[in-house]
């Protein structure tokens, strides 16, 4: 075990620096340091921390979802996140915001719609993961609606506003807002890892983790606040990267087990890397263009994914 | 000596139904109390309650003295455990990493298991007789291999008191044996309280010292088998027609159903 | 008395020309470009009805609208009895399959560069009998456009302004050749820094931005605050030329740079006038 975490750790050195060196503009390694290139190397730099902290913290959320809904095709944007933001994104879009108000409008979007999804959800004081997983559904459709709906009949740049809610960018500029989102992030990470026991009784059973003395419906509103809001804050500054957070635990948990204790840092190590990967092709495969992260995410993911399954099949 | 559960007044339910109604019994310490009765009658509310997952809507249940509704929910699971009808689990854990589950009403949210937890671990596997299937995935296990890792579990929790909720029923007779024979092994040899709730009335007569026979939500008949199994007792409840005969093997009652249709 | 029954001639006869000419047609135009065309043509009366979106000129606004852009209302169109629905391509190409099964008369236009616009330009004034128009408006078009070119034609080219266009912030758009703007952007004298990509649309690498450091940016898109602050604020951009000069602009409408039609002519004016000030 603590060999896979030392080769995952040097993996994810390596994939930083490959973060830092590659890019649209090629740059030799020694001339990167150069006062010259400094502009670039930070715009990089931001697109590495920014992939760093979209991996971790979707695919945490992911984890944590699948965990309290004890269903494996649980994922980050479940609880109608996705659709929440995007319908901020494009409203504000219409109306003129720009700048630092449109993640703004967006996370607003995130949490009204996750509090639409909780609302509607609970039922005598009690989170069903039917209801949870229904009104998430019904949410995310419905809000889906209403931004296709309102994009059709605005002009391009609600359009434009729809590319980046679809497929996601890991391009962020402000940097006050990357460093708050940074520091929402990894504390949230930090406080599910505390609640990795009550994941591990809840993921057999709610009644079974109740027998063991974990207060189950606490336990799992506090998560579901900490991964919505992990959510709300990437979606806002990201928009929408599928796959990580569905497909990265999975595939942890063939390699290392569902044990939490464990899952949880080694899918942060996993995904972080994953994403800067990612981000690398998508800024290196046709240069100066750059291909949606997005898109490279499920291009990768499933093949790879598809991979580790069989091998895990075949061992059996 | 005083009772180690001791249920007052008890009266409690789903939403608005009341389903058990005004229920008073003691469990003492080292019985082997077996609850029956028909669907609906209340057995399975009774374990919800008396195991918190259900909170009473009048009177209250007593554990060592000290109220159950008071008692912190790691506190209440370190003494007392629940094996539940057979559950299926959606992640591939190893059978090794379930029994463990049950060191976690001692175990800190950021602690990790010590050598103990994962002696006792062990001895609640070699105990079921599960030691050989550690690293197989639960998935893979058949229902009676499966219902054993529970106990195993709920025993790994080192409890006083064991609730079983039909722990048999999925089983065939070889396995029924087998896990009714280890309760029995656990109740003489650690002490262990159990309270079980089944259907098998002739199970129950065999190994229980106790029965409870539930009718309505109410306790129609408690005291030895003798005194409960009794075909007045048993068509009075149950509405059908047995007889009652002396099991040769245990003398203890045999119930034997009549059917209707001959 | 014979000069008043030679007026009188001319103008009688000129007047049944005029009706001849135009029986009542009837036009309908989807696209905001194709709208500004047919007024260029000096038809306004033909015009029955246009898209939510045309805006241009101020008499558009009495016009009875047939919808959006991407989804006008088929059932309007035909109750207005059109005898030709200018429409462009790409997004409205359902449209057009559908109004084209319903036997109308459709005309799809979508020029990705100057030559074509013309093209377009006589093709609608044929359909509306208008070549005479048509052919002055391209006439005066190309005159303007050669005077603006010859204004920063002795401008060696080194000496050409480097413009990066951008479409949208998030994620980092721009048009390359193949699009209209890139066409603009030549015509103005200026230096597309993604001509070179091989699509006309396409998101591109902020990296390639402060790479290529370009002398100017132009902002197609609306923005309330002000745009300079904008990039400004963007870490990494500071070392831009076009940053550090405060050589940023949002003041072009939008509308004279994207739209294939008569205007544009200004628009490659304005452009120039803020690459060579």
């Amino acid at each position: 075990m603590k060999k896979k975490i030392f080769i995952l750790l040097i993996l994810l050195f390596i994939s930083i620096i490959l973060g830092l060196v590659s890019g649209s503009v090629a740059i030799p390694f020694t001339k990167l340091l150069l006062k010259e290139n400094q502009p670039i190397l930070i715009l990089r730099a931001l697109r590495v921390l920014t992939a760093l902290i979209a991996g971790s913290g979707l695919a945490v959320s992911g984890i944590v979802l699948q965990a309290i809904l004890r269903n494996s095709l649980a994922e980050p944007y479940l609880l109608g996140t996705s659709s929440g933001a995007g319908l901020g994104a494009v409203i504000a879009i219409i109306i003129g915001i720009s700048g630092i108000y449109l993640p703004l409008a967006a996370f607003i979007g995130a949490v009204a719609s996750i509090i639409i999804v909780y609302t509607l959800a609970k039922q005598n004081h009690k989170l069903s993961e039917q209801s949870l997983i229904l009104s998430g559904v019904i949410v995310s459709v419905a809000l889906s609606a209403i931004i296709v709906f309102l994009v059709s009949i605005s002009g391009n740049e609600a359009l434009h506003g729809l590319t980046w809610w679809l497929w996601g960018s890991l391009q962020v500029y402000n940097l006050k807002l990357l460093a708050l989102i940074t520091l929402i992030v990894s504390l949230g990470i930090a406080m599910i890892y505390f609640f990795s026991q009550d994941m591990n009784a809840i993921s057999i059973g709610e009644e079974e983790a109740l027998h063991l003395g974990i207060d189950v419906e606490s336990v799992k509103k506090i998560l579901i606040l900490i991964t919505s809001l992990i959510t709300a804050s990437l979606v806002c500054i990201c928009g929408v990267i599928g796959f990580v957070g569905l497909m990265i635990p999975h595939m942890m948990r063939l390699v290392v087990g569902p044990n939490h204790k464990v899952l949880i840092p080694v899918t942060c190590i996993a995904a972080a890397i994953f994403m800067v990967l990612c981000d690398v092709i998508s800024r290196t495969i046709f240069p100066p263009l750059e291909i949606p992260i997005g898109v490279i995410t499920a291009i990768l993911g499933a093949p790879t994914f598809i991979v580790l399954l069989k091998r895990s099949q075949r061992a059996k | 000596m005083e009772a180690l559960l001791k249920i007052n007044n008890l009266s409690g339910g789903y939403h608005e139904k009341t389903i058990i109604n005004d229920i008073s019994l003691e469990i003492q310490s080292g019985d082997f109390t077996g609850i029956i009765g028909p669907n609906g009658s209340g057995k399975t509310t009774l374990l919800r309650l008396a195991s918190r997952i259900l909170k009473p809507k009048k009177g209250n249940i007593v554990f060592q003295g000290k109220d159950i509704a008071s008692m912190r929910s790691k506190e209440f699971s370190k003494r007392v455990a629940f094996v539940q009808q057979d559950t299926l689990i959606n992640f591939s854990f190893s059978v090794f990493e379930i029994v463990l589950l049950g060191r976690i009403p001692h175990l800190g949210r950021l602690d990790f298991e010590t050598k103990e937890d994962i002696e006792i671990a062990n001895s609640a596997l070699r105990m079921t007789d599960t030691a050989k299937l550690k690293d197989k995935n639960i998935n893979e296990l058949s229902a009676g291999e499966r219902q054993r890792v529970i106990i195993a579990k709920a025993l790994a929790q080192e409890p006083v008191l064991l609730f079983l909720d039909e722990p048999t029923s999925h089983l065939d007779i070889a396995h029924q044996i087998q896990a009714l024979d280890l309760l029995r092994k656990l109740n003489r040899a650690n002490k262990l309280t159990i309270v079980m709730v089944l259907h098998d009335l002739n199970l129950a007569s065999e190994y229980c010292n106790r029965v409870i026979l539930f009718n309505e939500g109410r306790i129609f008949k408690e005291g030895t088998p003798h005194e409960v199994l009794t075909y007045q007792n048993i068509e009075a409840v149950y509405k059908t027609v047995v007889v009652v005969n002396n099991n040769p093997i245990n003398s203890k009652p045999y119930v034997i159903l009549v059917p209707k249709e001959k | 008395m014979k000069k008043i029954l030679t007026i009188f001639a001319i103008v009688w006869i000129a007047g049944i020309n005029a009706c001849l000419a135009a029986p009542n047609s009837r036009y309908i135009s989807l696209a905001p470009s194709a709208t500004e065309i047919l007024f260029a043509l000096g038809l306004d009366e033909e015009i029955v009805g246009v898209s939510s979106y045309c805006n241009y000129p101020q008499g558009i606004r009495n016009k009875e609208s047939v919808g959006n852009f991407s989804n006008p209302n088929i059932e309007k169109i035909i109750s207005l009895k059109p005898d030709y629905i200018f429409c462009t391509g790409l997004e409205q190409a359902p449209v057009v399959t559908e109004l084209k099964t319903l036997k109308l008369n459709v005309y799809v236009s979508d020029p990705s560069n100057i030559k074509e616009l013309f093209d377009s330009i006589r093709e609608i004034g044929k359909i509306t009998d208008r070549t005479h128009q048509a052919e002055s408006l391209i006439k005066g078009m190309q005159e303007e456009i050669a005077e603006t070119t010859n204004k920063i034609k002795s401008v060696p080219l080194d000496k050409r302004q480097k413009v990066f266009v951008e479409i949208w912030h998030d994620p980092l758009t721009t048009a390359g050749k193949g699009s209209f703007i890139d066409e603009v952007v030549s015509l103005s004298g200026g230096i597309n820094i993604a001509h070179n990509t091989r699509r006309p649309y396409s998101i591109f690498s902020a990296e390639g931005v402060i790479k290529q450091n370009p002398d100017a940016i132009i902002i197609l898109y609306m923005d309330k605050t002000n745009s300079y602050k904008l990039i400004k604020e963007r870490l990494g951009w500071e070392s831009v030329s076009a940053v550090k000069n405060n050589r940023v602009y949002n003041d072009i409408n939008p509308d004279i740079l994207l739209r294939p039609g008569p205007r544009v002519v200004t628009g490659i004016k304005e452009v120039q006038k803020r690459l060579y000030p």
